[in-house]
């Protein structure tokens, strides 16, 4: 059968998720028309805030919900209808789920039994999979012998032991402290790559997400706002939600003044913008311009172009020793963020509060929001 | 009043309501060693009763039939409760979801007098129509386990509800089927639930003499009966005696299941001090 169905469908990505709804109780769209393709070896990440419905999707996949509408196929095969049981996908739970009655080595253990694997090579497998997740003498300890760390990492070894098709992990961070956060991260990135497992990953969280995940949605009302890379999604992001959703972002309110071929001048209360723009656009749209803190440069002279600065006050400063973060207020009562890198912050060594000064930023800075 | 009147204040108190609460026992249990005919007159020691109580062959035949029908019913009990208790957490909706839940509790808030009087009137009906079943053990078991699957049905489900649904999820997740995820995930993690439950419906069903004086038919007189109908033509000694061994036997179990999850929870500890 793989070798019938391999041919023709040569570029048949892994996951393939087309039209999914799950509505609840007639009306409720927890899920609406999601479709998606994720290929082989990807890690993708699901984004967004509480109620999203990121979670009901991941769920979908893992088999626990069946899908109001659309079709989900892995490898080219219909699950859709599969039971949990007989999905080749597994999943790491959030709070890890690990059996308390069960030593690590059996919770590991436990699917590859039920595949009715021969013992030796559950054996070998489990021997391997606490070596890959470096607990290899925490073999005989119960779950709650083991910190919340040790536990993320038995709850991955138990997750990639069947050697699924598809991992999916949910939230996979969010039930550690902040401090060993990062260095998990990492370290589930790499042991997720050095199985070479396709992963879909959800959480809210955006920097574990673009740290994470080789491609992103971020998730609203049970739909996509926008799929693509970390880079392309904090960089050119196509709604206000989603340049809100990621990083911090300062949106400047305006009207369309000027519409040319691959520019707009965009009239705002503090200043005139020159965007870049390859949307349709129209004389009078009312449009936004995001500008991401970094881009910005701060200086007390007035600069010479005639667009893309705007004059304020310093009324609040943050040093982070790479960077100093400066809140300044328009005339227009706007507070504006800034962020400079300390290395080029020489010239402004001397700003303080109450002292004015533009800020500017080249035209490439902005993304011009038609939604 | 000063600190040190307030603290022998609360001292003897406490020795009040101990001594309220403990003395009639070992009033009971000294009794127990006395020789006299009389259950309130003190003469010398001895294992008098000891021995009477070995040939009340009434009251020995008693005993056993108590322990026998709380073992059964306690067993049943906790078989029904661990189902209706099962069903009532997984199942949110099915028709009569709502009568099983109120009635699976009705029997904790009835009262025992009530339950019992009209299950017997059932059981009259039910036997002038069928011829069955006879007013016995059988009638006697059927009460209790009632009363006991009510009470194994709220300890089940309680600690249904403590527990983690993901861990079913997690089970699923890694390849078992509904049944297996019941037998290899849900039932080990109730164990502990079960096990209480099955002490609480024993004990429920050892010491109830209300239920089984409706139920009982002609020879077949629980422990508690027997010694209630006893204290009406006052009271033979050898009930001190047989209330003494029962003390010890209840005691040694207490003690015993004190001692084992005392030493979990000091391997539990432990463990928790290995964590790094």
């Amino acid at each position: 059968m793989e070798n019938a169905s391999k041919s023709p469908l040569a570029n048949e990505p892994l996951l393939r998720i087309e039209g999914v709804s799950k509505i609840y109780d007639g009306h409720i769209k927890a899920v609406d028309q999601v479709t998606l393709n994720v290929a082989s070896g990807e890690i993708f990440a699901l984004l967004g805030g509480s109620g999203c419905g990121k979670s009901t999707l991941l769920r979908m996949l893992a088999g626990f919900e069946t899908p109001s509408q659309g079709r989900i196929y892995l490898g080219g095969t219909d699950i859709t209808e599969l039971p949990a049981y007989q999905r080749p996908i597994n999943m790491m739970f959030q709070s890890y789920a690990l059996f308390p009655h069960l030593s690590v080595s059996d919770n590991i253990a436990f699917g590859l039994r039920r595949d009715g694997m021969a013992k030796e090579s559950i054996a070998e497998r489990v021997e391997a999979m606490l070596k890959l997740v470096q607990l290899s003498q925490y073999g005989k300890r119960k779950p709650h012998q083991l910190s919340g760390g040790q536990q993320q990492r038995v709850a991955l070894a138990r997750s990639i032991a069947k050697q699924p098709k598809l991992l999916l992990l949910d939230e996979p961070l969010g039930a550690l402290d902040k401090k060993l956060r990062v260095s998990t991260q990492i370290e589930l990135v790499n042991i997720i790559e050095e199985v070479g497992v396709t992963c879909v990953l959800v959480t809210h969280d955006q920097e574990e997400a673009m740290t994470m995940a080789t491609r992103m949605a971020v998730m609203s009302a049970g739909s996509f706002l926008q799929v693509g890379s970390p880079k392309d999604i904090y960089q050119q992001p196509n709604s206000r939600q989603v340049a809100d959703f990621i990083g911090s972002v300062n949106i400047f309110d305006g009207l369309v003044k000027e519409n040319h071929t691959d520019y707009v001048l965009v009239q705002c209360a503090d200043a005139l913008l020159r965007a870049p723009s390859n949307q349709a656009c129209h004389l009078g749209m009312a449009v936004g311009v995001a500008i991401r803190p970094e881009k910005m440069a701060l200086s007390r002279k007035k600069p010479t172009a005639k667009v893309n600065h705007v004059a304020g006050v310093v009324v609040e400063m943050a040093y982070f020793g790479a960077h100093t973060s400066y809140h300044v207020k328009l005339a227009s009562g706007k507070v504006l963020q800034v962020q400079v890198q300390s290395q080029a912050d020489e010239d402004n060594a001397d700003l303080s509060w109450g002292d004015a000064v533009y800020a500017s930023w080249g035209d490439s800075a902005m993304v011009l929001l038609t939604q | 009043m000063n600190s040190t009147a307030l603290k022998w204040f609360g001292r003897s108190w406490m020795l009040l309501v101990y001594a309220f609460l403990f003395l009639p026992i070992f009033t009971l249990v000294a009794y127990s060693f006395n020789d006299s005919q009389l259950v309130t007159v003190w003469s010398h020691a001895s294992l008098r009763w000891y021995k009477a109580l070995m040939h009340d062959s009434d009251l020995i035949a008693a005993v056993m039939l108590s322990f026998k029908i709380a073992f059964l019913s306690a067993l049943v009990s906790v078989f029904f409760g661990l189902f209706s208790a099962f069903a009532l957490h997984r199942y949110r909706r099915f028709t009569g979801r709502g009568l099983l839940s109120s009635l699976a509790s009705t029997p904790l808030v009835m009262p025992d007098v009530i339950v019992g009087l009209s299950l017997l009137l059932m059981l009259v009906s039910a036997q002038q129509a069928l011829g069955y079943p006879e007013r016995g053990l059988l009638t006697i078991l059927l009460g209790h386990t009632l009363l006991g699957t009510a009470y194994a049905t709220v300890v089940v489900r309680s600690r249904l509800t403590e527990m983690d649904s993901k861990l079913e999820e997690a089970a699923m997740d890694l390849g078992c089927r509904p049944w297996q995820v019941f037998t290899l995930v849900t039932l080990p993690l109730l164990m502990p639930a079960l096990l209480s439950a099955f002490l609480l419906t024993f004990t429920l069903s050892f010491d109830d003499v209300v239920l089984s004086s409706f139920l009982s038919g002609p020879g077949y007189s629980t422990m508690p009966m027997v010694i209630f109908s006893r204290a009406r033509l006052g009271l033979n000694p050898s009930i001190n005696a047989l209330a003494t061994v029962t003390i010890v036997v209840v005691s040694v179990v207490v003690i015993a299941s004190t001692l084992y999850s005392l030493r979990q929870e000091r391997q539990r500890k432990r463990d928790m001090a290995y964590r790094d």
